[in-house]
């Protein structure tokens, strides 16, 4: 492992998930879901179609009320207004009314940064991510992959406690995909931010994850849980790769 | 980058075809006059309307004033009603469409006067503001602001709801969201409501002389009636239209521009 990262066992706790149930009506979806995120960890979540990703993020970022539990960051009961946390979604979330630059800036804007502090962070990241040169266009004059990227760098941006993504590179073609998983990798190591990455595709788990949870079918529960321990940059090919994909695979083959 | 605009060549028969449509429109009209097929007490001829145009230009009688001060009491009348209803309408739509407060209390009263033709308003008006411009103004405002409500109501309602999650999950306040998320979203439905909003004040600013003014294009066509003279009627028809086709386009590059400024 990269001797700059600290195995996640040593790091301090950052996010603790306790007994999250969310039902909507009668149908149970969540059931009693518990687990820990450390500082600076990269988390995979897999699970099949269905399951309630996506609600868990959503109950995780406080967007719905959970039915039950709870979910702290630095032990404290998380709170969108006080505590950092970002989200990138799975379609693509640029208003159309600002340029690429002030885009990225808005997470920034409602956090309330300072005009010097926004400036110069939004010069970093701009840089960091490659969009300075497109930073004074609109978001229909960039193509959509690029769009996925300006909600990328916003997310970064606020330099989140917790950053959550859901299938945010679900709809791009594989090429794209693994350039953009590898910006991601560098922006989070470049960034130290806690990121909850949630995907249907094992191989993405695989490739950007240092540990991933599998879930189950409805009502759903955590199922495995997995870690990847690999050298960065990971190969697709190496024996060691594909035997952790073979794994996870294993462990949902039921999809 | 920007994307280049095809430009198509009209074929040279459809840009003649509304040329042509226009003359014989003209032609006919003023062959029923001239060959008496409708007696001239019933209906003037083009070239006679052109002929008081020309008159009605520096002659104030037998109606009291000049063409240009009809038409300027006109425009001044509207426009005063169109911006008034703009001023309340916009910001009344767009808080309705957000804060479930201010739609609470305000829909429901809106939806009681909306059906009300504004032109029904008018004994009241006179009742409250007499015959002068302080009531037309009233009655035109009525009319202007119901599509500027409706357009801003359904413009902040269209908000994507990801991009309000979004802000959400930012920490972003409601009025944080308003500000930065709805009120942007919803300002291409703001600008249609100027040219829809424009032409209801236009047309309703008509209704409103007709029946109480003693200056303005509506007032020249009911002295016109009065006076027993349809060539007087007719010239006030047709100057309300112009005036309201010339508005129309000015408001249209107006809101043009304004969108061109914030989406392209
Ligand atoms: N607001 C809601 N009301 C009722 N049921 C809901 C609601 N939101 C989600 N569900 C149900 O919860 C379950 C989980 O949905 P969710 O969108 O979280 O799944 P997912 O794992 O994200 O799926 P996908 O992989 O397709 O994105 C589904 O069965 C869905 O029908
Ligand atoms: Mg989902």
């Amino acid at each position: 492992m990269n001797a700059t990262v600290e195995a996640a066992e040593n790091r301090r706790v950052k996010i603790e998930v306790k007994d999250l149930t969310k039902s909507f009506g009668n149908l149970l979806v969540l059931d009693d879901i518990s687990f820990n995120v450390a500082q600076g960890e990269f988390l995979s979540i897999v699970g099949p179609t269905g399951c309630g990703k996506t609600t868990f993020l959503n109950a995780l970022s406080k967007l719905i009320p959970t039915t039950k539990g709870n979910i702290f960051i630095d032990g404290e009961e998380a709170n969108p207004k006080k505590h950092n946390i970002s989200f990138v979604f799975q379609e693509p979330t640029c208003m159309p009314w600002r340029t690429v630059r002030d885009n990225v800036a808005y997470g920034m804007e409602v956090k309330g940064f300072s005009k010097a502090r926004l400036e110069e962070r939004l010069r970093y990241i701009l840089d960091l991510v490659g969009l300075t040169t497109t930073a004074d266009l609109y978001p229909n004059q960039v193509s959509s992959s690029m769009e996925q990227r300006i909600a990328v760098a916003r997310a970064f941006a606020v330099d989140p406690d917790l950053l959550l993504m859901d299938e945010p590179y679900g709809q791009l073609d594989v090429k794209l995909r693994y350039y953009l998983e590898d910006e991601l990798v560098s922006l989070w190591k470049a960034l130290k931010s806690t990121v909850i990455f949630v995907t249907h595709n094992i191989e993405e788990a695989v490739y950007v994850a240092e540990r991933i949870l599998v879930l189950s079918n409805k009502p759903t529960k955590i199922k495995a849980e997995v870690k990847v321990d690999l050298p960065r940059p990971r190969s697709l090919i190496d024996p060691k790769f594909v035997e952790i994909r073979k794994q996870v695979t294993e462990l949902i083959r039921w999809w | 980058m920007a994307y280049e605009q095809v430009k198509v060549e009209t074929p040279l028969v459809l840009r003649i075809l509304p040329v042509a449509s226009i003359l014989l429109f003209f032609g006919v009209w003023q062959a029923v006059v001239e060959l008496k097929i409708v007696p001239n007490t019933m209906l003037g001829s083009p070239t006679q309307v052109m002929a008081l145009f020309w008159e009605k230009l520096f002659e104030a009688n037998p109606d009291g004033a000049v063409l240009t001060t009809h038409a300027y009491i006109s425009i001044i009348e509207a426009f005063t009603g169109f911006f008034l209803s703009l001023i309340v309408g916009v910001p009344l739509g767009l808080l309705m469409g957000w804060f479930a407060l201010a739609e609470g209390l305000a829909r429901p009263i809106f939806e009681l006067i909306r059906p009300i033709p504004p032109v029904a308003w008018i004994p009241l008006t006179i009742f409250w503001f007499g015959i002068g411009i302080p009531g037309k103004v009233f009655i035109i405002w009525l009319s202007g602001i119901v599509p500027c409500v409706i357009n801003s109501y359904v413009g902040v309602r269209m908000t994507s709801p990801t991009l309000i999650q979004m802000a959400r999950t930012y920490g972003a306040t409601d009025w944080d969201i308003f500000k930065k998320i709805c009120i942007p979203s919803a300002l291409p439905m703001v600008f249609g409501a100027m040219t829809i909003s424009q032409a209801y004040c236009w047309t309703t600013l008509v209704g409103a002389e007709y029946l109480a003014a003693d200056q303005g294009l509506g007032y020249l066509i009911t002295m016109g009636r009065r006076l027993a003279m349809p060539t007087m009627v007719l010239l006030g028809m047709i100057c309300v239209g112009l005036t309201g086709v010339a508005i129309g386009i000015i408001i249209e590059r107006i809101e043009k521009r304004l969108l061109a400024g914030i989406r392209r």
